[in-house]
């Protein structure tokens, strides 16, 4: 894995972003290239789905963290995705407390315990 | 003040204003009360409080949102309600009402002339900004702040024709304009605003200006404290600090300069102690309990904003009004919270009763 | 042959070692994760209530955070961990403290409430940590989900396919050998018995020539037969 993998990246609602945000993990870079989307009612769906291509490809992030409600979106994305970084988290969101069993990978988990 | 200036304003008032103070005590009435707040709290959704809310004064603003609600719609249309009070005020309002009326929204509008000149210089879209603005701190050139690429531009071509233009050139040098870190731009502009704001209420004088005065001060103080209590082990420097104090209120000046440097609650508390008022409001705190403080300020204030009620012919009605209607916008968000977030539990912790 | 069988027994037992050091990794990996998860779900909830504790005081502060973003403070680090010779990823929070962004985000609602975002950010920081230690175990997870499975492949794969076909070729060459083997000593019983045969012929030959012809001429055919015993069947022919 590349050594330049440092950085969150976020696509979360405002209120995630704004509590995320607050701990530093924002970054904009000279190009005005931000690491986090902000979705909020008028973001689409096609929106989601290019920052979500977009965040998995770049060389310098490690972890993306997604609200559940919105990873619920895209989730024939997350479903594919299989590379192991950067690493994706989905994380409850203010309006929607965390569902175990909607989690892309907290299903595998649960897949692999029920095999087990 | 003499007896025949007082009945003589007693007289006149009522000619120009009695309209519009009968209209806001009317508003006044609308206020959620104790038995409201009871009732929300048993809320167990959102819904339930949108259903409870319609039954109240936000009912018009409320029936039509689609569900499923959001805290932040909620406290948006509550925000509408107050909005369309104040627009009713403000277009009936006489001189020099009008004007106090203009005041009371320029804390807002110093807000959003910050928050249009952040997002400008971050390159945001402006018609995006324009709608998170707050909507009582409109003013008509607001939507040109964005035309502006530097602070220089922005103070030439656009803020000369606000209100706050007088707050911007007073307290800001251009190189401030660049390099001042902008919450304490924000804090300094709304210093000025509040010096400003007590001089005019000094010179409407009479009920309004006794009432305002006492008002202005709390506001001030409580600024000065927040100010001191958020700066600790921040890179603010104690000059710094004291410049951000308004001139004038209870503190005014020896407290402030204990509080410019205070470096820890403790002293933060020996320093407002000193001062009667706030001796009451600080016996009523633990000792190094500092969470409940931002609480019982707010409760302080209620208090004050209810009294206000109690005095006929003043305009310090509306401004109780406003910041009343607000206070309310914020309980109704913390109990929209505490539901929403399934922490009800702490719905009390929140909650500035108004009567 | 033998060597190469020993030498996949020995790989396959040593790779079942390692399946089987890897489930274990994998199997804690895995109660780890559960319980991570429904921790951070905790976590976020104390935070965003801390988050509405701090709008409460200080109204909708947002915008200013958006746009006090610079660079980012707070890093992830990342590093590997082995376990049985497969590497896993790991992540480490890292927070580079003095930023700009630090400051910024330090002074905001100075006016009011700023005490509130503080708590708030605090709340947040543990809930990234969390969060952070949730994104290494998650790869970790499926980085061992991969190799597990390679490794079981290879282990099947010897058991299955490698070791049997080693070993029936070792038994094909064994059934040759032996079969060989059976031939050889058949040809072998089967030349003794010629010989036996031809003795016996020869020598009732010798007796009768004896019996007819006196001493000396059987003497002269005993002496030729100890000179060359393998051409005794020659012999038995000039004879003739």
């Amino acid at each position: 894995m590349s050594g330049g993998a440092e950085l969150f990246a976020l696509i979360v609602d405002q209120d995630t972003a704004t509590g995320l945000l607050l701990t530093g993990v924002g970054q904009v870079d000279i190009r005005k290239r931000a690491n986090f989307l902000i979705v909020d009612d008028k973001t689409s769906q096609q929106q989601v789905e290019e920052a979500f291509k977009d965040f998995t490809t770049r060389e310098d992030i490690a972890v993306l963290l997604i609200n559940q409600v919105i990873a619920g979106m895209i989730r024939h994305l997350l479903d594919a995705y299989t590379k192991p970084v950067p690493a994706i988290l989905e994380i409850p969101s203010k309006d929607a407390p965390y569902d175990p069993s909607q989690d892309s990978v907290l299903q595998r988990v649960c897949f692999m315990f029920g095999e087990s | 003040m003499s007896f025949g200036e007082d009945t003589s304003e007693m007289c006149l008032f009522n000619v120009k204003d009695g309209f519009l103070e009968a209209v806001v005590r009317g508003y006044k009435l609308g206020l959620l009360t104790t038995s409201d707040y009871n009732n929300l709290c048993q809320c167990e959704t959102l819904e339930d409080i949108k259903l409870y809310l319609t039954g109240t004064d936000y009912g018009p603003f409320l029936a039509n949102e689609p569900s499923p609600m959001h805290t932040t719609t909620l406290v948006d249309c509550c925000t509408r309600k107050l909005v369309a009070d104040w627009r009713y005020l403000r277009e009936n309002a006489g001189e020099p009402m009008g004007r106090f009326l203009d005041y009371c929204t320029y804390g807002h509008m110093i807000d959003n002339v910050v928050l249009i000149v952040t997002g400008t210089l971050h390159e945001r879209d402006v018609q995006e900004l324009l709608e998170k603005c707050n909507p009582l701190g409109m003013f008509d050139a607001i939507a040109s702040l964005a035309v502006a690429q530097n602070m220089r531009d922005l103070y030439r071509l656009v803020l000369v024709d606000t209100p706050l233009a007088p707050y911007f050139s007073d307290n800001l040098t251009s190189e401030d304009l660049d390099e001042m870190n902008i919450e304490v731009m924000r804090n300094t502009l709304y210093k000025a605003y509040l010096d400003d704001f007590a001089s005019f209420v000094h010179r409407v004088g009479g009920t309004t200006g006794e009432i305002m005065s006492e008002l202005l001060s709390f506001e001030a103080d409580r600024r000065a404290l927040n100010i001191t209590l958020n700066s600790i082990g921040s890179e603010l420097t104690r000059d710094d600090r004291r410049k951000l104090y308004a001139n004038f209120g209870l503190l005014y000046p020896h407290g402030q300069a204990e509080l410019a440097v205070a470096e820890d609650f403790d002293q933060i508390r020996s320093a407002m102690e000193k001062c009667p008022p706030y001796q009451a409001i600080f016996s009523r705190l633990g000792l190094g309990e500092t969470q409940m403080l931002d609480k019982i300020m707010y409760e302080e204030e209620v208090r004050q904003l209810v009294n206000t009620f109690e005095q006929q012919f003043h305009y310090g009605v509306f401004y109780a009004y406003m910041r009343l209607r607000e206070q309310e916008i914020r309980n109704v968000m913390w109990i929209a919270e505490c539901v929403a977030q399934d922490q009800k539990a702490r719905v009390q912790d929140g909650i500035v009763f108004t009567f | 042959m033998k060597a190469r069988l020993a030498g996949a027994t020995k790989g396959h037992s040593l790779l079942k070692k390692k399946a089987d050091a890897l489930n274990m990794r994998f199997r804690q990996i895995l109660r780890k994760i559960v319980e991570t998860k429904e921790e951070m779900g905790r976590v976020m909830k104390a935070s965003f209530f801390s988050l509405a504790q701090a709008k409460y005081a200080t109204g909708d502060f947002k915008h200013t955070v958006f746009d006090s973003i610079d660079q980012a403070s707070l890093k992830v680090k990342a590093s590997t961990d082995n376990v049985a010779g497969v590497r896993l990823p790991k992540f480490e929070a890292q927070r580079e403290a003095g930023g700009a962004a630090d400051s910024k985000i330090g002074l905001i609602g100075l006016g009011t409430g700023g005490k509130q975002i503080q708590e708030c950010r605090k709340s947040f920081v543990t809930a990234v940590d969390l969060l952070v230690e949730l994104a290494s175990l998650q790869t970790a997870f499926l980085t061992l989900d991969e190799a597990i499975k390679t490794t079981n492949r290879r282990v099947n794969a010897l058991e299955h396919v490698v070791k049997p076909r080693l070993e029936n070729t070792i038994a094909y060459i064994k059934g040759e050998l032996d079969e060989l083997e059976r031939e050889e000593f058949f040809r072998l019983k089967k030349v003794q018995g010629n010989k036996k045969k031809h003795t016996e012929a020869a020598e009732a030959l010798e007796a009768a020539q004896r019996a007819k012809g006196g001493g000396a001429v059987g003497n002269g055919a005993r002496e030729n037969k100890a000179a060359n015993v393998l051409a005794a069947e020659q012999d038995a022919d000039i004879i003739f």
